[in-house]
């Protein structure tokens, strides 16, 4: 059961159209693509997609599976979408509760286990060797847990784990927290008791398997904590998604998405022709970016990520970038440390990510590292200066006349 | 355009292209990173809205037959929409191997009368060019044509082509195929608009015959007593049946002679990427004037070259004015130069490959499929070809 239904609020302009797994990530990949390829290549035959928020993007890109082989009369991915005009239908008030909904579909397989995946994650994982430790250890549940940084640790569902690594203490975003072993949100269940407990929990009110769920399951003290040591990341964040995708530019990152053999789909829909390999002109200039097809590059661009389809004119200088689909920045223009939706103008001799990195006065907690958000569909008067920390909505429509430069920190 | 089916003429190998051809025909090969040469007719079919089309093949067509695959990329799949490879088959009378683009169609009549069409396009999987069939569809209509050819002007006059003369009212008034000296400047684009009834008579009839080529055969015959007109074409057409024309095709591309974006071509992306997609391509190197496909990584220099899929070129390594297929390595400090290098090759470190061509001859070096260059080679000989399987030695072969 893939949960897919995130918000990603903290992702802000980024999320306004999409739900937070169907984010473009690495120049042709989204989000969810990681934990589709991970359960695809782990030989999970049968995936239920929980999906609420936005999401006519993400079920474009599932399509029916088959991009990930997960297409044929034994292998099955669903979009479950909340429904209404039945007894137990609503729209899902929470991750045990989207699951709770759907019981129908896991008893129509009859699975011996059930495993709970957030599609929100960059990561690679085999969860055959989640299966087997849990199936070693005689588990009613596994939670995959993930060091992380103590100072990023309140942002998670923190665990203690016992010498035979039984969890012993679970903590869900604790203020002020005491260990580093983080939840991944990556569960496996017995399924007759999950289907139980769910229940149980429902009936009850409890509708999030972190507060709801796990402590009914820990009460009964069959619950193992599966560590992961490999590349992990939640990239609920500006920041985190910004590093994220540059971790791809990074030597030894341990990101490493064509090993790990993650797929996506590449056929998006209502595209009548498929994109041309990349041109690279007389007068490009590329230094360590990963440069996706169709685009046109005939200026300077370093460290950077461009998805199919971005034009950089003569002049202009693109650096530690990440820009999405069809953007297109006319001559003379500067753009450094941004990250720029879909179809989005830059005009010529525009200045992106100058000045002061002053936090975003309206998102302080969103923005304050320095990265600049313009949002789908805008465009950029020529001669206009943007400074750090900003964010362009989507559409915006800026004029030089109406106004040449934006302090850093503005949200227009 | 309901009422057209489309006869793809896909079968042909032609000598002159080497070993590019040796595994494949001609309308499999790969051009401009990720396409294949019959992308650009079954475009065309798609963009022309014609349903149904049948893919004349012959030689080893695995690579045209996977490439094809359901015909879901150009839109062939539906109740009344899809695409059929049409081998060679026995067992009834009528049936052999091809003994030519007259006969495959001939051999394959009931594929068409299934659809009972009132048109049948015939064209050619081996040109690159965009166009509209409904064009010539209507062209036809207004004419009130019996046969409808499209020709197009050429470059310089070779014996390679049918010369069509066309009156003021279009009306196509002579017709040689490959003559030594030809009467006019307009060449046969090998696109057909017949009516039905008329295609399958002159099938009939020149299936008792010794020779079955349209050109050659079945078009100088009509000109006598139908009403045959010929459609003047004045955008880009290409063609690749010399190893010289194949390269120049490429080139046209870096010298932006052709818009592939306004052409909406599409491809089967699908191809060699089985089990995972290929990332976006890497460039940390010094690119110019070069086209360069997804999965690349390009820490050396590349100059006005066209790279398909999954071209590695290490540090200090130098390929310029080449064509490097899907997947092949370039090893630090190589030096490859007007070469055109087939899929999975190796070229090793400090080898220096092509790059002495002269007047005389296309200077072009060819590499076959798997070839592997160990390191430090220096090639002196002109237009060495190597061919495919000399996979663990090196083998040459003048042009």
């Amino acid at each position: 059961m893939l949960l897919a239904g995130g918000v990603g609020s903290r992702l802000n302009i980024l999320g306004r159209h999409r739900a937070k797994p169907a984010i473009v990530f690495g120049g042709i990949y989204r989000i969810i693509d990681f934990t589709m390829s991970n359960v695809a290549n782990s030989n999970i035959d049968i995936v239920g997609v929980l999906t609420q928020y936005k999401p006519l993007s993400l079920m474009a890109h599932l399509e029916n599976g088959r991009p990930w082989d997960l297409f044929g009369r034994t292998r099955i991915v669903e979009i479950l979408p909340p429904k209404t005009g039945e007894e137990l239908s609503d729209w899902y008030k929470g991750t045990s509760d989207a699951v709770y909904q759907n019981l129908g579909f896991i008893e129509d397989f009859s699975p011996e286990l059930v495993l709970v995946v957030s599609g929100d994650h960059i990561y690679h994982m085999n969860y055959n060797e989640l299966i087997s430790f849990h199936k070693e250890k005689d588990a009613e549940a596994t939670i995959c847990l993930i060091k992380v940084p103590l100072k990023d640790a309140s942002q998670f569902g923190l665990t203690e784990i016992d010498g035979k690594k039984r969890i012993v203490n679970w903590t869900e975003k604790p203020q002020d927290p005491k260990t580093d072993l983080a939840s991944m949100g990556v569960y496996i269940f017995n399924k007759d008791l999950l289907v139980k407990i769910v229940t149980e929990v429902a009936q009850r009110g409890g509708v999030d398997f972190a507060k709801d769920v796990i402590p009914v399951f820990l009460a009964r003290k069959k619950v193992y904590g599966f560590n992961f040591s490999g590349y992990w990341r939640d990239v609920g964040t500006i920041d985190a998604y910004w590093n994220a995708n540059m971790d791809m530019l990074r030597e030894n990152s341990g990101l490493t998405i064509e090993d790990w053999k993650i797929k996506t789909n590449l056929s998006a829909k209502g595209e009548v022709g498929d994109r041309p390999s990349t041109y690279f002109g007389r007068s490009s200039k590329i230094r360590n970016s990963l440069i996706a097809r169709g685009c046109v590059i005939e200026g300077t661009v370093q460290n950077s990520i461009l998805s199919p389809g971005v034009k950089i004119s003569q002049n202009t200088v693109v650096s530690d970038s990440i820009i999405f689909h069809d953007t297109m920045i006319h001559p003379g223009s500067v753009i450094e440390k941004c990250i720029i939706d879909k179809s989005v103008t830059i005009e010529d001799n525009v200045r992106i990510g100058e000045g002061p990195s002053i936090p975003n006065k309206k998102f302080p907690h969103h923005l304050f590292t320095g990265i600049t958000v313009i949002g789908k569909g805008a465009t950029i008067g020529s001669h206009i200066t943007i400074g750090k920390n900003c964010i362009i909505e989507p559409t915006a429509l800026l004029d030089k006349i109406a106004r040449k430069n934006i302090c850093s920190g503005t949200t227009l | 355009m309901d009422n057209v089916v489309a006869m793809v003429l896909a079968g042909g190998r032609v000598d002159e292209l080497l070993s590019l051809t040796e595994k494949r025909p001609k309308s499999a090969l790969p051009i401009f990173g990720i396409y294949r040469i019959i992308d650009f007719a079954l475009s065309n079919l798609m963009h022309s809205g014609i349903p149904n089309a049948g893919v004349l093949s012959q030689y080893r067509p695995y690579a045209l037959v996977r490439h094809i695959g359901t015909g879901e990329h150009w839109d062939f799949i539906g109740r009344k929409r899809g695409i059929r490879i049409l081998s060679p088959y026995r067992g009834a009378k009528a049936s052999d191997w091809y003994k030519g683009t007259a006969d495959a169609v001939y051999q394959n009549i009931s594929y068409i009368e299934e659809f009972n069409p009132e048109y049948v396009l015939v064209i050619s999987a081996d040109h690159i060019y965009h166009m509209n069939y409904r064009q010539v569809f209507q062209f036809h209509v207004e004419k009130k044509a019996d046969v409808t050819i499209c020709f197009t002007q050429a470059k310089k006059k070779t014996s390679r082509f049918g010369y069509g003369v066309i009156d003021k009212n279009d009306r196509l008034v002579a017709y040689q195929e490959k003559p030594e000296v030809p009467q006019s400047n307009w060449i046969s684009m090998t696109v057909y608009l017949f009516k039905t009834a008329l295609l399958i008579d002159c099938l009939n009839t020149n299936a008792r015959e010794k020779s079955h080529e349209f050109g050659r055969d079945i078009i100088p015959r009509l000109i006598q007593d139908k009403r045959i007109f010929g459609y003047r074409f004045n955008d880009y057409w290409a063609y690749a049946r010399t190893i010289a024309s194949y390269y120049e095709t490429n080139m046209d591309l870096l010298k932006r002679k052709i818009n592939l974006d306004m052409w909406q071509v599409r491809t089967n992306l699908s191809e060699r990427c089985g089990d995972r997609d290929r990332l976006p391509a890497y460039i940390g190197g010094h690119v110019s004037n070069a086209i360069i496909s997804e999965g690349c990584s390009i820490r050396g220099s590349v100059q006005n070259s066209i790279l398909s899929p999954g071209v590695f070129v290490a540090p200090g390594a130098e390929v310029i004015g080449s064509i490097i297929f899907h997947d092949t390595k370039i090893e630090p400090r190589a030096i490859v130069t007007k070469v055109i290098c087939d899929k999975d090759c190796h070229i090793g470190e400090g080898s220096v490959i092509g790059g002495y061509g002269d007047s005389e001859n296309s200077g072009i070096t060819l590499l076959g499929k798997n070839t592997i260059i160990p390191p430090k080679t220096v090639r002196n000989a002109k237009n060495v070809t190597p061919s495919s399987e000399n996979r663990h030695r090196q083998g040459e072969e003048q042009l």
